[in-house]
């Protein structure tokens, strides 16, 4: 077609654009010189070394490991119960109950985090691991929804349904059919609140207590230009284990779509 | 249980089956944010606050130029980072609907979506690393003799805010608009052709038309998240691109007023939702004439 | 029905909501029929079938499985199984586990006795020795066999159809019609068919019944039903039919177009009107006659105002004199037949036995 290269061009322009700040990250990562500019000094892996000499940083990694996996799961359970209700029910109120459940999606993050800090605040709990859990939880449900609703609604509702007819009851039925086929959607729904808990800083900010997550301890470092090579290579480590669950998570949504026999439309999210 | 019983009662059963995820949504959500619009009408001296409903919060935040000029530019820098984000992506979101090949679509979305699932708060600062005096594009521009004084304009201002959330929020915008064209039928298309128009009015007269609820969807996308950010224009954004959410920290965690924050964050949500109920008017009237 | 009914309903109702979607249902079907429930889109014959297998409740009335009342039988409880519209292949799994999985529960049975019955399952329904394919790699005409199969090995006392043959192309069709009446006469399963084809209700059944808005209109046999329609709106809907007003005195007629003629009570099925009704007579039991053909009893004249030619038939609208709508007369196009052209005069002969009269 006419006008291709020209916009071929452009996309490949644009896909450099945004792979600019990925591709800078392992260089300044393995490069000697604590000033993060060009030109370049020599080779190292000093700052990879020194990773696991930080115990502020393995201790922020672990922090933010245990919240992730918990928000994971929490988040991921959640969505199920919001999807499953909303391909498989009709009842009274449930465009805007599921409305008012995506909400967090379109409402910034400052004000999530704000307004859970002042309930916290007021009923004099103590901020800590859990009060991030809930926050991250509270962003990442509307994404596990949106993920679970295609593997939901892509289930035929007559495959339930035969199964049923032919003895199962309603318990197995889910084990047996219901499971087995949303299961991918589950594993990217999984991964993808894991990312995202991983990587939220502002929330977490907020509403974190004495022990930070990876990003709050991060943020500090910003300020200490001694510091940020460390913080490029913990980056670096970062961006291959983002890229590598988000494959893992493509390769498991293109498993799901095959197995019930569909056409890879494309989507994403 | 018995499946004709589910079906009798299934009212129940679904509203049973979506309570977990609402009822969170309602205590961690709606009571939070009810809280917010409660201590945004009392005060706060020192370190107790006063219950007494007052306008004080609101007449200060309209009085106070400092935080009418943070509301304004946060509007600004949010529009322009929505306009730029948005115009950017609709050649992509184009090129990859009409241009790729169906079974490499999804290869194309996957390598877009990529770099915004790394860290954000990294590639922030990367931008710093890029934009900055010293950085990659000036030692890069200078290096190949394009220009000879480091570029000034794109770090610690405005510009470099504008930059970076285009960046942090290119896949939001492509992806919507993605979806609106791989939903045009493609006959369409011929159609327009076989009626006489030429690719560019075809293009003008029935591919953006019916891309319209894509881009609305891509310009709430960006600029709601945008509106609030603060890593950005901490990072890159020095004290003229500092934005609203900064104000609203300080206010929570500095000065310890947090009946101030609240109604500037009560203040900045109903921006964002006149905003967006104005884009979401504006789509259902467009849609609403063409049916 | 010759054998004593296996499924009996009693003034079954079903509400969603406002919507009446069954509006009082008696029906008995007998053990071992072919039963179809025929009628358009939303005419209520889903509902009844999904009622039968027990997806739905019945707002009102009573159903009947094997004399057994099914209020608190649950599906996966009742005595039968059902072919889906979709077929409901489940993806993830082969052939044979989809085949085997009403056999899970059964612990009465070892392996290969199930692996023995999953092969002859296959083998009645031309799968043999597909056991190992995966599911989505099956073609429409495979899924429905394997759909048959899964729910044949259970051996319930009735199978439930919906629409199974909608998805398949012509020719697959036709073939599947002949295959599933073979199939219900070897292993004498009740069948209740879903369908809107009406053709394929007249081909495969051993009773029709014929549903609008929730109603049972017409409950017969496919000769009856087709030669006998209670209304209007059945003659309609099953095959073609021509209407023609016409004054009644007893048991004469003075037909519009036609002339006079004389019926029997029979023809009548909805009881004989007096004065004014509605005659319904069918286009291949009406000819075009052609010159030198000898002269039958009756006759009528007209003009050919339209024609469709259709290889083996033609298909006249006939404008028969003092009538204002046409009627269509089919003929089949024996050798040395001519077929008329649009503008020329036809003479029709027609039979009064063939006529069904309606109020």
């Amino acid at each position: 077609m006419k006008g291709g290269g020209l916009l071929r061009g452009y996309a490949l322009l644009y896909l450099l654009f945004l792979y600019a700040p990925i591709i800078l990250l392992p260089i300044f990562a393995f490069n000697s010189s604590t000033i993060i500019a060009f030109p370049l000094s020599e080779f190292t892996t000093q700052w990879f070394r020194e990773i696991p000499n930080t115990p502020a940083l393995v201790e922020s990694v672990k922090t933010s490991l245990i919240i992730a996996v918990s928000t994971a799961l929490l988040s991921t359970v959640l969505g199920i119960c919001a999807a499953r209700a909303g391909a498989k029910y009709r009842f009274p109120g449930k465009a805007p109950i599921l409305g008012f459940i995506m909400l967090p999606l379109v409402l910034p993050e400052i004000i999530v985090a704000v307004s859970m800090l002042v309930v916290l605040l007021a009923l004099g709990l103590p901020l800590g691991h859990w009060t991030v859990i809930l926050g991250h939880t509270l962003i990442c449900t509307p994404f596990c929804i949106a993920i679970l609703n295609s593997a939901f609604a892509n289930l035929d509702a007559s495959l339930e349904e035969a199964a049923y007819d032919l003895g199962e009851t309603a318990w197995s039925t889910f084990r047996l059919i219901t499971l087995p086929l949303v299961m991918p959607g589950i594993v990217s729904a999984l991964l993808i609140s894991f990312t995202i808990s991983l990587d939220e800083f502002i929330i977490a900010f907020f509403l974190t207590g004495t022990e930070p997550t990876l990003p709050v301890y991060l943020w500090g470092q910003l300020r200490f230009p001694q510091k940020i090579p460390v913080v490029m290579a913990l980056g670096t480590i970062l961006v291959a284990m983002s890229v590598t669950l988000l494959t893992f998570a493509e390769f498991m949504r293109r498993r799901g779509i095959a197995k019930a026999g569909r056409k890879d439309t494309g989507g994403f999210l | 249980m018995a499946m004709s019983r589910l079906a009798r009662s299934e009212a129940a059963r679904g509203l049973l089956m979506v309570s977990p995820p609402a009822l969170y949504a309602l205590l961690l959500l709606a009571v939070p944010l009810a809280a917010i619009l409660a201590f945004s009408f009392w005060s706060q001296d020192f370190l107790t606050i006063d219950f007494t409903p007052t306008l004080k919060n609101y007449r200060e935040a309209f009085s106070e130029p400092l935080y009418m000029q943070l509301m304004l530019r946060s509007v600004l820098i949010a529009g322009s980072v929505t306009l730029a984000t948005v115009i950017l992506a609709f050649p992509i979101a184009y090129f990859v609907s009409f241009h790729v090949p169906p079974h490499r679509k999804s290869l194309w979305i996957f390598l877009i979506t990529i770099p915004f699932w790394t860290s954000y708060l990294i590639r922030v600062f990367l931008w710093k690393v890029i934009l900055g005096y010293n950085g990659v594009l000036n030692t890069t521009l200078q290096g190949l003799g394009i220009t000879d004084e480091p570029l000034t304009f794109i770090l610690y201002n405005a510009n470099a805010v504008v930059i970076t959330l285009a960046h942090a929020f290119a896949p939001f915008a492509i992806l919507p608009i993605f979806v609106s064209l791989e939903k045009i039928d493609r006959s369409l298309l011929e159609a327009s052709r076989d009626l006489g128009e030429n690719h560019v009015m075809t293009f003008l007269r029935v591919t953006l038309p019916l891309a319209v609820p894509g881009i609305v969807a891509a310009v709430l996308i960006v600029f709601i998240p945008t509106i609030g950010d603060y890593v950005t224009p901490r990072l890159v954004g020095g004290p003229d691109g500092l934005m609203i959410a900064n104000m609203i920290q300080t206010q929570f965690l500095k000065l310890n007023n947090a009946p101030m924050g609240a109604a500037l964050a009560v203040i900045a949500m109903s921006i964002v939702t006149l905003i967006a109920l104005f884009f979401l008017f504006l789509n259902r009237k467009y849609l609403r004439g063409r049916s | 029905m010759k054998n004593p009914p296996i499924v009996s309903l009693r003034g079954v109702h079903k509400y969603y909501g406002n919507y009446h979607a069954l509006r009082g249902i008696d029906l008995d079907i007998g053990a071992g029929e072919f039963f179809s429930l025929l009628g358009p889109s939303g005419c209520g014959k889903t509902t009844l079938l999904r009622t039968i297998a027990g997806f739905e409740d019945p707002s009102d009335g009573v159903l009947l499985l094997d004399g057994k009342d099914m209020a608190h039988v649950p599906a996966n409880r009742r005595p039968t199984n059902m072919v889906f519209q979709s077929y409901a292949i489940f993806p993830h799994l082969t052939v044979a586990e989809n085949v085997a999985f009403g056999l899970r529960r059964r612990s009465d049975l070892d392996r290969s006795a199930k692996q023995k019955m999953v092969e002859e399952s296959l083998e009645m329904v031309g799968l043999g020795g597909y056991g190992g394919r995966a599911a989505h790699a099956l073609s429409g005409g495979q899924r429905q066999r394997v759909a048959l199969a899964r729910a044949l090995i259970l051996h319930p006392k009735v199978l439930l159809l919906d629409e199974p043959l909608s998805a398949l192309d012509k020719k697959l069709r036709e073939q599947m019609q002949n295959e599933l009446r073979r199939l219900q006469r070897h292993v004498g399963i009740t069948f209740i068919l879903v369908t809107h084809d009406q053709e394929e209700a007249l081909i495969m059944s051993d009773r029709i019944a014929v549903m609008f808005e929730g109603e049972i209109a017409q409950l017969a046999d496919p000769q009856t039903l087709y030669r006998r329609p209670v209304t209007r709106r059945v003659a309609d809907f099953i095959g073609v039919m021509n209407f023609l007003p016409a004054k009644v005195d007893g048991r004469t007629l003075e037909i519009a177009g036609l002339g006079r003629a004389e019926v029997q009570p029979d023809q009548a099925p909805s009881g004989m009107p007096s004065g004014s009704g509605h005659i319904g007579i069918r286009p291949e039991t009406m000819s075009v006659l052609f010159e030198g053909e000898k002269t039958p009893v009756r006759v009528a004249d007209g003009k050919v105002v339209e024609l469709a030619y259709y290889g083996d038939m033609t298909y006249y609208q006939v404008l028969l004199d003092g009538t204002e709508s046409p009627v269509t007369v089919s003929m089949k196009n024996l050798v040395g037949r001519k077929v008329l052209e649009r503008g020329d005069r036809a003479r029709i002969s027609w039979d009064e036995r063939s006529l069904v009269v309606f109020p």
